[in-house]
Parts: structure tokens; C-alpha cells; sequence
């Protein structure tokens, strides 16, 4: 189960006064005394999916925002290290690359990792377009830097020290980092992403086989990246890649019926897409932060559904949510699972607005009606490729 | 016309317009980069042999590993001038451009006849706040950019065909490349600026919303003997919307300081 910690207490009509929920949107709008309450509740919430049996719980980095309200995911995965005793704790991720120095988040989830015994899994992102105005970071050099911060990091966990790095955009003289991570050479690293070409080359190439996470999108923008993945991984590197190298991302919601869990989820879906994550295509493309190939990609993408508010019907039809009873729920993973075979499943169970109570039993019917069947699928079930084109 | 070519500066090949007659002026860009089309330089032609590089990474000139800042790009085109076997020229910098210039000068102005600043980037001067090219949608950003109702020519100039507006998104990430952080400065060039030691003048659009004319003021501060104008009308592109003025300012600098 993953979280954002968006702050549900925002007052709506910001967006008569602002252009964005990000970087512009001042930070009076944020009551601390009420966040309190918010972190709180939500470690609350990824406490209890880790006691109902999820594989793993899930945290995530993003400044200067509503939408979510972890500038340090460290910080929460501390929390929840001590507070859980099985499931994974995955940090999907944290923007190495956007700190002068890697090294400290690097020590950082080395020693989480040693105090959960290998309960880690980190992941490696650039962080979105936002958080280069955010942190001040240069977009044109994103990629690179990327690269390299993984590489330091990498090196550093796994290789034995003291050693000098000389890179373009890090330098150190002693890398020796204590304590090394619990997880042997490394934690499993993931890439988690909006579905940037290069990032899904890097993370399927044969020296990583990267999980590749992609995150909420149409479901035809999923089967694309997701298979742009195995795609890289048979042709450009020559070997088949499993289906636990891929994941999926998306807002899940149950409730007793189909109808009941759309209404019950709308207004706080709509907010999630339609007030959170209001974000204009300067503030989430910065210049240079995106191939010139990939920004027009995007260009065309963005010009074609710009204009429109998201609403719950169409969120569905899109398959950007999955919402249902749980029988829909669970008969909408296995298909997808047939179609696109994923392992890794990350389900957003608290989103925008979505209250304590129907946030808790969305929680405890996907445990309970929806999860044990998913756990157990594996690549058998999964229809391949080749299967898929020809249907 | 225009000639238009591209010469190889140690393995990065430079597009550059060379037009008109006159001692060699070199034009420096800024973060908008050349369409072809600028009046400005068509009129600064009619009195000078205009020489118009696209920076690394602008217009058609390719991106280059090695040139990573303003600092690099001003050491870049001391290559480039020997590259070109001119040894003195008359500098026009605008906004990155005229940072540009500005590194070059501290340095040592040895390869200056004169400099005109034109809405130049470079220094930051404290609590006067600055428009931000980047943040902004297109509509804001070409408020910020133009005084008049040019903006919508001009935008609509780089949409005439696909080449042109790839190199727009081009011109954008390799102005971002440049000046993103710290925005659109060298915090430490006004700490050199008493070695520009060659006739400076500096020229302004009063409506400039990307660097405001308190910045034409602060260089005057900081450069020993050099003039400010400002112009009417005008914003950051003084050589596209106020071409002719402009021009005159240039010559007539020219003429005054080096005759």
C-alpha cells in the first residue's frame, strides 16, 4: 500500500487565487497543528495494511506541495520501521539527485535498512518537473545527475571503502559509508516513473533489471510503458524480463458495490486529480527536463486532455482508478495481471479528501477480498507478449 | 542577406548569420536565441559586419559536454573568436548574452573595441524582484517579455514551421541549462566588474519584467564610466521592438567611443 499525505485539510478555493497546489501556493494555507493530526492518521493507516498482511508499505518524496506532504520520506519510513515487523518498506521514491549530497539519503536508508534486517526497498527517482523549482535544481542536467547520484550511491553501499569518487556532479574524497546497508550487495532498487523512455532503458538494462514502477496513468499509457520495459529488455539487452520486474501504480477503491464505491469515492478522487495535483505543463515540464522527443510527446498527450476536469466516470473509463465492488476490484487486477503481468502492485488507498473511516475499510476489504487472490499470481498467469498482440 | 555557415570550435559546430559591412560586431543572445528575422540586426548591418552565433545548444549549433555555464561559454568564445581570426570586436550582449559578455570583460577585455549591454542578465541586485521565464504559462511569459502587442508577431514567428519550433524547446533548455540556478546570475561577477575596463554602454527596455531597469542602474554602479539609456516602449527585446532605436544607440555609441 502506498501513501502521499496529501493535506486534506486544504481550503478549495485556492484555486481562485493560485495556479497550482505546487512551488506557488503559499504555505499559510498549511495548518501545522492539523497536520499533526494528518501524519499521525496516516501512519496510522500504512501501520494497519502492514498488520493486515500487505507485502509492503510504501512512502514517497514531493516539495512544496499539498498533494503530498513528505519533503523527507525518510522520515516516515523511520517511523514505520520500528512499528512493523514484515512488510517491506519502500521509499518510491527519494530524489538522490536533487541532494548535493546523495551520500546522506544514501546513509540514511542504510541505516533503516539495518535497523528493519532488510525490510528496504529504495527507490531511485528525478523527481518531478515541480521540484526543480522547488530545490533549485538545474532541469537540463537531470538525467545525468540522475545517473550519477545512482551510481555514487550504488558504489557506495556496495563496494568497499574508503574509496574517491570523481564524477561530473559529485565529488568526494572518502566514500566509506557505515553501516552498510543490512541487504546484501544493496537493497532492491526501483524505478518508479511517469513513463520517461530513458528511465524505463536505464532501469530494464541487464546490469539493473530495475523494478520499473509506472505510475498512475491510463491504462493505455500503462500497457505501453510497462511493455515499452520488456520490450528494452528483449531487444536492446537481449533477455526476457520477469514480471516482478514490473509494477503498477494506481488509486484503488472498494466499497459493497459498484455504485456505492463510486459515489462514496468521488468527490475525494476528483480532488485528488482536479485540486491536488493542479499543476501547469511549465511547472511540471521545466525546460530540459524532458527529451526534446519526449516533450512533444507529452505536448501532443497534454493538449489533447487539457481543458477538461477529471471526473470519477472518467477516471475509471480510463483506467487511471480502479473502483468497484470488490469483485470488480480484484476481476480488474487478474485481467490487467493476464494482459500486462505485473508483480508489483501499488494501490493509493487514502487519495485527496478520502476520509479516516471509508480510507480504513477501503484498507481492510482489499486485505481481506482482494489481496489473497493477487498474492498469489505469478508469471504463469500472466498471457505474454506475443499472446497480447495477437488477441 | 544573411550568410548563414557553421564553423567547428574544437568539435562543437556553431551555426552563426554574418551580414553587412563595417568593423565586426559580435551579437551575444539571450535566452530567447535568434529566430532570423530581427530587425535589429538587419539595421545594426546597415553600419557593421554583424556576426550572430548561436550559443552551444541554441538554434542549430550543437550542445557541447564541456560548456556547462556562463563561465564556460565565455571561454568558449575566446575559441570561437580565434576560430574566426578576429581579434578586436565591438560586443552586443543581450540579457544571457550580455552575462556572457560581462565574464568575458572581467577576464580580460583584450578582444573588446566596446560593450553594449542590452537588458543584460548577470548580477543580482537584492530585493528588486525578477520575472521568471520558466515558471510562467506563455501568455504571462510574453508580458514579461514584450511592452507592446509585437509579442503575438513574434510567437507566432517561431510557430511558422516545425524546425522552428523545435528549436523554440531548444532555445528554452539550453537557456535553462545556463541560468536556471542562481536565475539568470553569476553571484560573484559584481564583485569583478571595476575590471570591464573598456566604453560600456548600457541600454534598457523601461518594460522589462524579466530584469527590471533597476539592474540598468546597478551596472552602471559597478562599471566605471559607462552610460545608461532606456527606452520607451520597450521591453526585454529591445532589438526586436524597438529595432531602429536600438541601432542608433549602438552606432552612435560606437561612433562617439570608437571612431
Amino acid at each position: 500500500m502506498f501513501h502521499l499525505m496529501p493535506y486534506a485539510h486544504l481550503d478549495m478555493s485556492y484555486t481562485e487565487k493560485h495556479r497550482a497546489a505546487w512551488v506557488v501556493l503559499p504555505n499559510t494555507y498549511f495548518d501545522p497543528k492539523k497536520g499533526h493530526e494528518l501524519y499521525n492518521r496516516y501512519l496510522d493507516e500504512l501501520e494497519m495494511a502492514a498488520e493486515l498482511g500487505f507485502d509492503g508499505i510504501s512512502v514517497n518524496e514531493h516539495h512544496q506541495n499539498a498533494y503530498g506532504l513528505m519533503p523527507s520520506p525518510v522520515v516516515t519510513a523511520a517511523a514505520l520501521s520500528r512499528r512493523t515487523k514484515q512488510a517491506k518498506i519502500a521509499i518510491l521514491g527519494n530524489a538522490f539527485c536533487l541532494r548535493e549530497h546523495p551520500l546522506n539519503i544514501a546513509e540514511e536508508h542504510a541505516m533503516i535498512d539495518c535497523i528493519t534486517g532488510g525490510r528496504l526497498i529504495t527507490g531511485m527517482v528525478r523527481g518531478i518537473g515541480a521540484e526543480y523549482f522547488s530545490t533549485g535544481n538545474n532541469p537540463a542536467f537531470s538525467h545525468a545527475r540522475f545517473q550519477e547520484a545512482h551510481d555514487l550511491v550504488v558504489q557506495a553501499w556496495s563496494k568497499p571503502g574508503p574509496f574517491a569518487f570523481e564524477g561530473k556532479f559529485y565529488h568526494f574524497e572518502y566514500v566509506n559509508m557505515w553501516p552498510r546497508p543490512y541487504q546484501q550487495p544493496h537493497p532492491p532498487i526501483w524505478a518508479p516513473s511517469t513513463g520517461s523512455a530513458e528511465t524505463i532503458e536505464w532501469a530494464a538494462h541487464p546490469s539493473r533489471k530495475y523494478t520499473y514502477l509506472q505510475a498512475y496513468s491510463p491504462t493505455q499509457s500503462v500497457a505501453r510503458y510497462l511493455n515499452y520495459y520488456r520490450e528494452c529488455a528483449q531487444t536492446m539487452h537481449g533477455y526476457t524480463a520477469s514480471s516482478d520486474q514490473i509494477g503498477w501504480s494506481t488509486p484503488v477503491y472498494i466499497s459493497d458495490t459498484d455504485e456505492k464505491a463510486r459515489e462514496e469515492a468521488k468527490p475525494h478522487i476528483e480532488n485528488l486529480f482536479n485540486r491536488y495535483l493542479r499543476l501547469p505543463f511549465e511547472m511540471l515540464f521545466p525546460p530540459g527536463y524532458l527529451s526534446s522527443k519526449s516533450l512533444k510527446n507529452m505536448r501532443s498527450h497534454k493538449r489533447s486532455v487539457s481543458g477538461q476536469e477529471h471526473t470519477i466516470d472518467t477516471l475509471i473509463q480510463q483506467g487511471i482508478i480502479v473502483c468497484g465492488s470488490p469483485e470488480t476490484v480484484r476481476k480488474q487486477f487478474m485481467d490487467t495481471h493476464r494482459l500486462l503481468g505485473f508483480q508489483n502492485l501499488l494501490c493509493l488507498m487514502q487519495f485527496g479528501t478520502l476520509p479516516r473511516d471509508l480510507t480504513e475499510r477501503n484498507i481492510r476489504l482489499f486485505a481481506s477480498e482482494v489481496m489473497p487472490a493477487l498474492q498469489r499470481l505469478t508469471d504463469k498467469e500472466y498471457a505474454g507478449m506475443e499472446v497480447r498482440a495477437a488477441e | 542577406m544573411a550568410q548563414i555557415f557553421a564553423v567547428d570550435v574544437r568539435g562543437c559546430k556553431i551555426n552563426i548569420r554574418r551580414s553587412g559591412q563595417g568593423e565586426p560586431l559580435l551579437f551575444l543572445h539571450g535566452a530567447q536565441g535568434i529566430i532570423g528575422n530581427e530587425r535589429g540586426l538587419a539595421a545594426l548591418a546597415t553600419r557593421f559586419d554583424v556576426i550572430a552565433p548561436d550559443h552551444p545548444g541554441f538554434g542549430l549549433s550543437d550542445s557541447s559536454d564541456s560548456v556547462d555555464d556562463v563561465g564556460d561559454l565565455a571561454l568558449f568564445y575566446l575559441d570561437l573568436l580565434d576560430t574566426l581570426k578576429l581579434d578586436r570586436v565591438h560586443v552586443v550582449g543581450q540579457c544571457i548574452g550580455g552575462w556572457l559578455a560581462l565574464e568575458m570583460a572581467v577576464t580580460s577585455s583584450a578582444r573588446f573595441k566596446s560593450l553594449v549591454l542590452l537588458n543584460s542578465a548577470g548580477i543580482r541586485v537584492k530585493s528588486v524582484p525578477r520575472g521568471d521565464m520558466f515558471i510562467c504559462s506563455e501568455a504571462e511569459l510574453l508580458k514579461l517579455l514584450f511592452a507592446g502587442d509585437g509579442a503575438a508577431e513574434w510567437l507566432q514567428s517561431w510557430r511558422a514551421t516545425p524546425d522552428l519550433e523545435d528549436i523554440y524547446d531548444r532555445n528554452r533548455a539550453a537557456a535553462a541549462k545556463y541560468s536556471w540556478s542562481p536565475r539568470l546570475c553569476n553571484p560573484k561577477l559584481d564583485r569583478w566588474l571595476h575590471r570591464v575596463d573598456v566604453a560600456t554602454h548600457i541600454i534598457w527596455g523601461k518594460e522589462d519584467r524579466v530584469i527590471p531597469p533597476a539592474y540598468a542602474d546597478a551596472l552602471k554602479g559597478l562599471i566605471a564610466g559607462s552610460t545608461v539609456v532606456t527606452l520607451s516602449d520597450c521591453a526585454h527585446l529591445a532589438h526586436i521592438e524597438q529595432p531602429q532605436v536600438f541601432a542608433d544607440q549602438v552606432s552612435q555609441f560606437i561612433q562617439r567611443v570608437a571612431p
